[in-house]
């Protein structure tokens, strides 16, 4: 038996593996473990047979070897059209053999599985639109990864991430009480700006349940007021939850399915408590994916859907421009030449391209589109988890190529990037690019130019 | 008057005056002193690397890193402070701003210490500028006690207050201003100079040029100082008002080198601003990078203490 | 040798691939998982079904999917291909006979000279395959021995047909060649990657399911653009 204390295929459930893991320098001990980390062959046979059942099989033997997938992979083409980022070789090179070993691999095979599925692909889903079969390496890199979690070969950020979810049932180290004390920090914050301002913690019976992205109270709380002013701007009777607020899920990331299932199963645990009429989920592409595409079926919701209505919080702004119940105020559109990044993770895998398109023609004087864009758009380049874990970053900054020259092609300096991740990947972009654009959610442009009702507005005498 | 205050710090040099004045303060107050140094910037999404504010650097966050910086902190106040009281230090990483915000309003802080960005190496790290120049401005603009920035190396002491110039806009969040800067000059029994400048940078059809207009506008607005500031002032009679035309920060400074202003109050109310011009900064901003005395920010009623 | 080659061994092969194609399409489907595939098959189905016949069709025409249209040349080389394939197998006129004898019934044929030209049109589509595979580094690094091997399988009935029909050297041996290499075909396909002439359908209907019903398809205001 290896004598491994970082690196083993126990996911991390408790603060004390979690802090051990933290201190470890940039995972070091931690990849030098798992160099030593032992597969464990049968369990790896028997999940296969349990779990890769005929559409990944199919797909695995379908595939004609025809190369068409290639130009849709953004890594492919950052890569210099290196052979070895060909979607198809990616797949068929780990899952492929892995599949065709039985699972009777060793250390180094998954030590190379690991390097693909996380450093060479973001699961962004691009390729399933090119390949004439239908052939979805995304997803199949998501399976694998699923595998490889299970055998301890995950990046450590991942792991840790996963750990999060797990102990917090968040992302970061943000406990319930952090949480809402920031809701009444921001609460009396901006109460002098916004009169009468208010996040209202577990109301029942609200029309919106709001669930935000664990790096807002973190890091970014003002994010977190700005829905509460566009909130009250548009009239809503709307709510957070106390639990069950953390919409992420780096535990998707990272393959570990039983900590995306608690993950889940956290937010619509809220939906039961708190029964509001829908639930609108902040600026964040994987979250949208975790919680509100895939999570029904980790949680085993018969429906394949979320247990009430879910929104994006672009089709939120997108109703609410249309339905009056955000005006702008036409002086103040964006009249610089402005482009929209599409997330992967709720356009081509949420169906929501038309949502930003019907923004933009409210807030925007000279939209620009990126090509291609919708559902044909190309990944940012951080998606899938890549963007955070630190020994692919050269991949990642690389893959960021085809991202740059869109945008630039699009002459536009302000990039719209409703998405956590996305937004992260485009500021990187910036730092290692240096093309000279900048970078916004919606909820501070719109701040910017919204008509605010008379009772908003703070009284000077 | 000052029972907690909150010393923030990058650790550069470009904080030793303010370093100086806090620490100071705090002895000559009895008051409570904590430090705090946000030193990373979280990057990188959710890996556990940040971004040094300092140097631009991408480094490793782990308790040790912190314990390192908070211990390196410590022993350049030891020796930069002559007579050092030990006092609570604070290494922490996220956006600056957000993170003072969050420990002033958990400590209940009385008056947050900070340098104003005068270094030229914290400018010009241009991944960070953005953020570090925000810091300022945002601490200013919401935070619910009065925030003391210290800019020039001179003003580093916080002695007797002989002149206290205070600037008005006529804004709400200035009747905050005026009512903490009455309260000093009460408490230090100094004079008040109550000033307002009339801008007369944007003037796109130059009525200020014409010498009746900015008359009127003058007396208008001592009047104004009169009606709203004055009646509150019942039973104290070393005041000055002054009314000038000009660029408002501009004319600031100028007056309070004129009136040897110790301490300038005025208020930081402005709303967000686009990020080009916040480079640059706000009135306060502007005032503080030129003016020899320290400047205190006020915007927001004193936060009403927690039973 | 004719007549066992026309007839067991035509039953033979001819069983084979209809029964390999029965079994295999239904293991495809038995094998769809709702939990697993994360797409509820048989909630919403409607929606799923609608995006599968979407999906499908637009493959089927050249040039309707963007896939399609960024790649003109494999475009062309791909319908060239198949439909050339299909075509001069289904309606060539002694085909039709042969099925006219024994069962009594024919679908549509095309003048041998179309099928001539279909013909020659696979084999060269084909050729251009195989160098396109050597050329191209992309598609290289994926080929493996079997792919050439499979292609050789694919083309050798149309080219035996051709130099059979155009009575090249010895007629009797090159159409032997042309009936074994036509069953040797018909029984492969159920085995190896050929099958995609059949599990296409459910691969891409599998994937038009999973964006119809899972990925966005309820959300979608404007049609899928393939
Ligand atoms: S396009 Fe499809 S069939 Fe062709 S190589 Fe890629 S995955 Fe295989
Ligand atoms: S899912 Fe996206 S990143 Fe991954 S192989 Fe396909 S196109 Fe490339």
């Amino acid at each position: 038996m290896s004598q491994n204390i970082l690196c083993t295929q126990n996911p991390v459930n408790d603060k004390e593996a979690l802090d051990a893991l933290l201190k470890d320098k940039r995972g070091q001990q931690y990849y030098d473990e798992m160099t030593r980390l032992e597969v464990d062959t049968a369990a790896l046979s028997k999940s296969l047979n349990d779990t890769c059942h005929s559409r990944i099989r199919t797909w695995l033997e379908l595939c004609a070897h025809c190369g068409m997938c290639a130009d849709a992979c953004a890594f492919y083409l950052s890569n210099e059209k290196d052979p070895k980022q060909v979607p198809s070789y990616k797949i068929q090179s780990t899952l492929g053999e892995i599949v065709r070993r039985k699972g009777n691999v060793d250390n180094a095979l998954m030590r190379y599985a690991m390097d693909v599925a996380w450093g060479k692909c973001t699961c962004c889903n691009r390729c399933g639109l090119y390949c004439p079969f239908g052939i979805d390496m995304g997803v199949m890199m998501s399976y694998l990864r699923g595998l490889l979690f299970s055998q301890g070969f995950v990046p450590w950020e991942m792991k840790i991430g996963s750990g999060m979810h797990r102990i917090f049932r968040a992302q970061m180290d943000v406990t319930v009480e952090d949480w809402v004390e920031t809701c009444e920090w921001m609460e009396e914050e901006w109460e002098d700006d916004w009169p009468g301002l208010k996040i209202p913690v577990d109301k029942e019976n609200a029309d919106i349940m709001y669930t935000v992205n664990a790096r807002e109270p973190k890091h970014y709380p003002e994010d977190i007021a700005e829905a509460a002013v566009l909130f009250s701007i548009a009239g809503e009777n709307w709510t957070v939850p106390g639990e069950g607020w953390e919409e992420t899920s780096l535990a998707m990331f990272a393959g570990d399915w039983e900590g995306s299932q608690l993950q889940a199963q956290s937010v619509y645990d809220a939906m039961d408590r708190l029964k509001p009429k829908r639930m609108i989920v902040t600026e964040c592409g994987h979250a949208y994916r975790a919680t509100v595409i895939e999570g029904p079926y980790w949680t085993g919701q018969k429906s394949g859907k979320t247990p009430i209505e879910t929104l994006h919080y672009v089709e939120w702004v997108a109703e609410a421009l249309r339905t009056g119940k955000l005006k702008i105020d036409p002086a103040k559109k964006i009249k610089e030449p402005v482009t929209l990044h599409d997330s992967c993770n709720y356009v081509r895998n949420g169906g929501l391209s038309q949502c930003g398109r019907e923004i933009m023609s409210y807030i925007a004087e000279d939209f620009r589109e990126m090509t291609p864009n919708g559902d044909h758009n190309f990944c940012c380049g951080g998606g899938g988890g890549m963007n955070g874990i630190g020994k692919y970053r050269e991949e990642r900054n690389t893959g960021q190529k085809v991202k740059r020259d869109q945008i630039l092609a699009t002459g536009a300096k302000l990039v719209i990037t409703p998405c956590h991740n996305c937004w992260d990947a485009i500021r990187d972009l910036e730092e290692v690019y240096k093309i000279g654009i900048r970078w916004s959610f919606l909820k501070p442009l719109l701040l910017d130019m919204v008509i605010v009702p008379e009772h908003l507005k703070p009284k000077e005498e | 008057m000052f029972k907690k205050i909150l010393f923030a710090t990058t650790g550069t040099p470009s904080c030793d005056s303010a370093a100086r004045v806090a620490f100071d303060m705090a002895k000559r107050y009895n008051a409570e002193l904590v430090t705090i140094n946000v030193f990373g910037v979280p990057s990188r999404s959710f890996s556990q690397t940040v971004t040094d504010i300092r140097t631009g650097d991408e480094v490793d966050l782990h308790d040790d890193r912190l314990e390192e910086i908070k211990n390196e902190l410590e022993k350049t106040y030891v020796q930069l402070i002559k007579d050092y009281t030990p006092c609570e230090t604070v290494v922490t990483v996220g956006i600056p701003h957000t993170e003072i915000l969050r420990l002033a309003r958990k400590k209940e802080i009385d008056l947050i210490v900070i340098g104003a960005r005068t270094s030229a190496e914290e400018n010009e790290n241009s991944v960070n500028r953005h953020i570090v120049g925000r810091t300022l401005q945002s601490v200013a603009r919401s935070a619910r006690c009065p925030v003391l920035v210290i800019g020039r190396t001179a003003a580093s002491f916080w002695g007797g207050i002989s002149n206290i110039v205070f600037g008005t806009d006529f804004s709400k969040a200035s009747d905050e201003a005026f009512k903490f800067a009455f309260n000093l000059a009460q408490t230090f029994n100094s004079s008040l100079h109550l000033f307002h400048a009339i801008d007369i940078s944007a003037d796109p059809f130059e009525i200020t040029k014409n010498q009746e207009v900015i008359e009127d506008r003058i007396r208008d607005a001592r009047e104004k100082i009169r009606s709203k500031y004055l009646s509150k002032m019942e039973g104290f009679n070393d005041y000055e008002i002054d009314v000038w035309e000009g660029i408002p920060y501009v004319e600031i400074v100028k007056y309070a080198r004129e009136s040897f202003a110790d301490l300038i109050v005025m208020s930081h109310h402005t709303k967000k601003m686009d990020p080009e011009k916040a480079v640059l900064g706000s009135t306060v901003e502007q005032v503080v990078l030129r003016s020899n005395a320290p400047v205190i920010s006020v915007n927001h009623p004193a936060r009403q203490k927690k039973q | 040798m004719y007549n066992f080659l026309t007839g067991p061994l035509a039953w033979f092969s001819f069983l084979v691939f209809f029964i390999g194609i029965l079994i295999r399409s239904i293991l495809y489907i038995k094998g769809l998982d709702s939990n697993l595939d994360r797409v509820t098959y048989k909630v919403n189905t409607s929606f799923g079904i609608k995006e599968a016949v979407r999906s499908i069709f637009y493959w089927l025409l050249p040039f309707a999917t963007r896939g399609w249209r960024t790649q003109p040349l494999m475009t062309a080389l791909f319908f060239i291909f198949h439909i050339g394939l299909l075509a001069s197998t289904l309606f060539l006129k002694a085909h039709n006979m042969i099925l006219q004898e024994r069962w009594g019934f024919s679908i549509i044929t095309i003048p041998d000279v179309v099928s001539d030209y279909l013909t020659i049109a696979v084999l060269a589509a084909a050729l251009v395959l195989i160098i396109r595979r050597m050329a191209l580094a992309q598609v290289r690094i994926l080929t493996k021995p079997s792919d050439y091997l499979i292609l050789l399988i694919s083309i050798a009935p149309f080219l035996t047909g051709f130099l059979a029909f155009h009575q090249f050297g010895n007629y009797p041996f090159w159409m032997i060649t042309h009936i074994i290499s036509g069953e040797l075909l018909l029984v492969v396909i159920p085995f190896t990657k050929l099958s995609h002439c059949f599990l296409f359908f459910f691969s891409r209907g599998q994937l038009g399911m999973d964006y119809g019903i899972k990925r966005g398809g309820m959300k979608r205001r404007k049609a899928m653009a393939w």
